[in-house]
This record gives C-alpha cells, structure tokens and sequence, in this order.
C-alpha cells in the first residue's frame, strides 16, 4: 500500500515525447508505473516505450481511462498544461519543472483548489511509492536510498531527501511512499494536506519531513499534529538553521507570517505539538529508532 | 530582482501614482542643477538595494546648496553599490500609512496589506501592533475590485476625503504588481501631506526572477549586486552568496547546500560563501570553481547527492577544473547520487578521496581550515 500512486494507477505523461519525457517514461514503466498514455501537440499516433502518444489530453482520456497525469513541460508552460489536465477531468497531477512563473503559480494553486484536485510540485523530482511506481524521476537502482518499508516521506528539497531518506535507510528502515512536494514559492500542494493520506495508509507507521527555512508550512503541519489529524510519530529534519536571513525572504513574505518561517521557529513549533526534530542528517535515523523500537 | 526605488517610482508615475518631484543624480557635480529644479529643503536619498538607509546615514534632509554639497560628498564616498542619489522634494507629512501586494501561497491569491501606522520596518509593526495590519486577498483571474479596496481604506481608518484617490492609487499599485508580475510592491511611507493629498515616499519592487523571460525591459547588470563574484555566478544562473568565512561551499541543491552551511557552523567552521550548482547547472562544475578561486578560501567544500544532476557528470567538471585552473585550496569531496561510482573513480584520478558521509566531510574541511574557529 502507498498513498496516492500504486502501480494500478493510470498515468499520462504530458510532454512524453520530448528527451526527459521519453527517457524517465522508459524508466517509470521499467520500475512498474502503469503509464497508459502520453500527449504532446502534433505527435499523435507515435508512441513512447509502447505507450500511445494523442495531441490533446482530451484525445487521449476519450480513448484510454487517466487516473493522474505526470507534467514533463518546461516553466512557462506549465500552467496551460495543468488547466488542460484539469480541464480533462483529471484529479492528481505531478509536476516536476523548476521555475514556475509566481503568478502562474498563485493562478495554479488557486485552480487545483476549486477543481479539488491534488496537485503535486513544481520544481520537485516527483512522487515515488516504493517498489510500485513512480512518477517523475528518482534513481530507484540507489540501493541505499530507495528501500521499500513503512516511513512516508514528504520534502521540499530534492538532494536532501537523498541525503536523509540514506539514515532512514542506514538506520534499518524504508519507505512507503516519498513525495516531494517541491521548492517553489507556491507548492501546489503542501505538506499539512499530504499528512491525512499518511495518516489514513495502514502501511506507514511514521513520517519524516524534510523541510527548510521560509513560508508557513512546517508550523501547519504543528497545527495538524496538535489539532489530531495526524497522530502517527513524525520526525523533522529542516535545513537552514543557521542561514542568515535568505534573500528570498523579502519583508512582505516574512509579515504575513508574523515571525514565522525562521527555522528556529519552525523546530519549536514542531517541538511543541509533539514532533521530534533532528538537528542533523544523521538522528533523522536514531530518532526513528527511538519511537519505532518503542512501539513494538 | 529588486529595483531600486528610482525605478520603483518610475512605474508608480507611469500608472499615476502620485510621486515627489524628483531628479537622479551620477555624481555630487550634478547636484546644482538638480537643487535648481526641485528647490530647498529637499532630501538626497541614496539609491542602493538594502534597507535601513536612514540608519545607515544614506538618507539626509537638506536646506542650503553648500549643505546639499556636504551630505551628498559623504553619501557618495560612504555608500557601496549606489546607483545614483535622487534629489527629492521635501514633503509636508501629515501622516505615514504602508501598503504591499505580495502572493498568498495558502490560498492561491494576491495578498494587499495596509497599515495606518507606516514609515517604520513592516516586521516591527507585525510584531508590536498585528491588529493594526488590514489584509484582502485577490483572486488573480477575477482581478481586484474596488469594494475590496475600499473596505481595505475604511478598516485602517483612512480620512474619508481621500477614500476616492486611496482606491484610485491601490487599483493602480495592484496593476504595477499584475503587469510587471512582481514578488513585491510595498509603498511604505505611503505619505498623507498637510494639504491632503496621497504621495509614495518610498517604493519597493521586486521582480519575480522566474518571469523575466516575459519582462525583457528589466535587464540584469553589476549594479544589482554586491560583489563581482555574485554578479558573475548570477550571469550562469549559479545561486551564490559571500560571507567572509575560509570555507568555500559547492554544493548541489538548494536544501542540502544549507544543510552542508548549518553543519559546518555547528562544528565551529566558517562559511566563505553559498554556491549552489545543483539543478540545470550541474554540468558547471568547471566555472563554478573558477567563481570559487576569486575567493579567498583555505578549503573547499564539495557536497552533492543528485539524481538528474549527475554524479559522474559534476565529477568530471571537478577533474577538468581541477586540471585546468590548478586551484590553490586543497578540496574535500562527498559526491552521491546517479553515476556516484564512476564520479569516485574520475576524483580519485586527481587525488580527492571521496567521501560518503556529509558530516565526515565537513569534519575534515574543518580541521583543513586550520581548525575550529573561536
């Protein structure tokens, strides 16, 4: 079990036959991913790996049933791609591309909300469930990170998530599903609405979060610890601790959150609702141990 | 990219928000001309990017031309990185109120806030008076509507004679941020004269850097930045920041780039500078060491854990670099991720054990360093 991607999920790609597209579509089909179609203007007819490519992602679901649909289109594209999968009907969209336009981005967050569909990213490497499928790009053959097992993982960073998901492993457990809700401003999708699917999937007993300095995210993810939606251990590890104050944080952005988005806050936050925090990659494992090996 | 306020005021009066008379000055020789035109007492504002001017004395209200002179001496000689001085007229304030437009990323709008107390740093208001800070948010495809704007007025308690041309300049600040697609548009001190009228005292723009492509008019150069090394690491599109430690920094991805920063000062080391050359740039290695030898380090620090950005690809980019540019600074290498076999092979070529374990790697550039710093 996994939460959101399962390797009867039925996958589009958007954008398939471009170099990325066909090459992680060969690699997402090789590690299980049910990818049932794909779509790029002008191509219709040829196909990917043996997957069918259609002009329009309404071509495409007129004639092969989509569950979710995986976005491999460059930045300025990105918001016509996603109001073309929403428009279709499509209720959970991955998009990997970095560099979303801020506008764009608040116009996309705005739609997913009112089509109650879950979109994931962007400026992320995707989503993986362990040993099922994936949709976007991991290096799944890294032995010593991608190990099938019983943490969810969620993160805004992509190469600390390789660094922290190796002590999760190093310290004897896997992952059930990782989802990387990306970098950017403007996650479509943040981490307080990802822990109810944790929270609900029988096979994940705890969840890491990998986070960082900046926005409000961490401290709503105290909020739904303290308010009871999610109640399984959670183990922090945010980068940036000792970042003088970012360049991204103008004045505006650091107001609306009236003294949050320092991580310092941020670990007391988590603290407070019942969080344990790592100050290093390495307790993210030793942490884990500590609330595991007490449960059984 | 943040404009500096001269550019900022600019966009104001081509949408008709109100500004002070005002003339941009290169050099304290340019000061005569521009006092004839906008008269005595005036005020010389420094035009550089960081905040706190006043503080740092970059601000000067003037009265004669011989004092004029003398401030504008000391600002040219003190400021670093100014874009000129603006000559302003002086204002008859009767009042200092904020206002900003920024993104609401919780709910997917534009997010404008208003303050009746302004002229002092937002965060210190968000702190000490939060209930004095009005907020409406804006659904972009809607666009703003002047009941918001109006409702926004009557909260913060603005006079009721300037209800109409307080809707008027809020529209329009809206219209600044759609049209340029800014992060940011703040007017703090937005200025209630004696003889009532509305007038931005300061302007702050910034730029979304990822919409640029659609802004061609706003064109990246030295003056954006402090030091030439940043400047030439933001030409590659190589996020770089300097500090002043002997520990210089080149890793991949931004989280864990702070991760490897958090570590190094929590084992008592000292940052040189942030250099992130993950993502699309990780082919970069080679020009990103040559960013790295116009510092002055003791180390360097290389930590990465790719999955596109590969590991064999940055590996040889360290070898070429290695051979090419002959750095002076011994290097500590942990480089992960796809290909990170070949990438051990191709450092161990020229030297570089490689290491697997970040904070072994910080340890070791530590003691490189000459050690934990008091």
């Amino acid at each position: 079990m996994s939460i959101i991607l399962d390797q009867s999920t039925r996958v589009l790609v958007q954008g398939i036959t471009g170099k990325e597209g066909s090459f992680w579509t060969k690699h997402m089909i090789d590690y299980g991913t049910n990818v049932v179609a794909g779509v790029t203007p002008g191509r219709e007819g040829q196909n990917v790996a043996g997957v069918p490519v259609f002009h329009t992602v309404k071509r495409a679901v007129r004639n092969i049933p989509v569950e979710a649909s995986l976005l491999f289109v460059p930045p300025r594209f990105a918001k016509e791609a996603l109001f073309e999968a929403l428009e279709a009907g499509i209720k959970k969209v991955v998009i990997l591309c970095d560099g979303i336009p801020l506008h764009d981005a608040i116009q996309m967050r705005k739609a997913a909300i009112s089509a109650g569909a879950m979109v994931i990213g962007g400026n992320t490497s995707g989503i993986i469930s362990m040993g099922q499928a994936m949709m976007g790009f991991f290096p799944y053959w890294l032995e010593r990170v991608y190990k099938p097992g019983r943490i969810g993982i969620m993160t805004r960073s992509g190469s600390l998530t390789n660094e922290i998901t190796a002590e999760v492993v190093r310290a004897g457990f896997g992952a059930s599903s990782l989802i990387g809700i990306g970098g950017d401003p403007v996650p479509l999708t943040r981490f307080a609405e990802v822990l109810p699917l944790f929270e609900e999937d029988p096979n994940t007993d705890a969840v890491v979060l990998i986070g960082e300095l900046g926005g409000t995210m961490e401290e709503e993810v105290a909020e739904a610890i303290e308010n009871k939606i999610f109640t399984k251990p959670l183990v922090a590890f945010l980068g940036g601790r000792t970042a003088p104050k970012g360049k991204k944080m103008g004045h505006a952005g650091a107001i609306i959150t009236a003294g949050k988005g320092t991580v310092k806050d941020k670990m007391i936050a988590l603290k407070n609702a019942g969080a344990l925090v790592a100050e290093r990659p390495r307790q993210v494992g030793t942490l884990l141990e500590s609330i595991l090996a007490s449960k059984i | 990219m943040k404009l500096f306020e001269y550019q900022a005021k600019e966009l104001f009066e081509q949408i008709q928000i109100p500004v002070p008379n005002r003339v941009l000055i290169e050099n304290p020789e340019e000061m005569a001309k521009a006092t004839d035109e906008i008269g005595f007492p005036c005020v010389l504002k420094a035009q550089v990017l960081q905040g706190g001017r006043g503080k740092a004395g970059l601000i000067k209200l003037v009265s004669t031309i011989d004092e004029a002179h003398l401030q504008a001496e000391a600002i040219f000689s003190k400021a670093q990185n100014m874009s000129g001085l603006l000559i302003e007229e002086a204002l008859q304030i009767d009042k200092e109120l904020y206002v900003s437009i920024t993104a609401d990323p919780v709910s997917g709008t534009a997010m404008m806030m208003a303050c009746s107390e302004g002229g002092i740093d937002i965060e210190e208001i968000a702190k000490n008076i939060p209930e004095k800070i009005h907020k409406i948010t804006i659904d972009l495809s809607q666009g703003i509507q002047t009941y918001q704007v109006r409702g926004l007025l009557y909260e913060m308690g603005l006079d009721d004679r300037l209800i109409g041309t307080g809707t008027k300049l809020l529209m329009d600040l809206y219209h600044v941020f759609r049209n340029h697609e800014a992060e940011l548009v703040e007017i703090n001190p937005l200025i209630v004269t004696k003889d009532g009228k509305l007038m931005a005292g300061d302007g702050k723009i910034s730029i979304d850097d990822n919409a640029l492509f659609r802004h061609p008019q706003f064109q990246v150069t030295r003056a954006y930045y402090e030091n030439d090394a940043e400047f030439e690491a933001a030409e590659e599109g190589i996020p770089y920041i300097q500090f002043d430690g002997d520990i210089g920094l080149m890793c991949a991805g931004a989280g864990l780039t702070n991760t490897v920063f958090d570590l190094v000062n929590d084992y008592g080391g000292n940052v040189a500078n942030y250099l992130e050359f993950g993502g699309p740039n990780y082919h970069k290695a080679k020009k990103a060491m040559e960013i790295m030898m116009k510092n002055d380090i003791k180390v360097l620090l290389i930590v990465t854990f790719g999955t596109i950005a590969r590991a064999d690809v940055m590996a040889e980019g360290i070898v070429e670099a290695m051979k090419e540019l002959n750095p002076p600074f011994p290097i500590v290498a942990a480089v992960r991720g796809t290909g990170e076999e070949k990438a051990h092979e191709l450092l161990r070529s020229v030297n570089i054990d490689p290491l697997i374990d970040t904070e072994q790697a910080v340890i070791k550039a530590i003691a490189l360093s000459g050690g934990v710093k008091q």
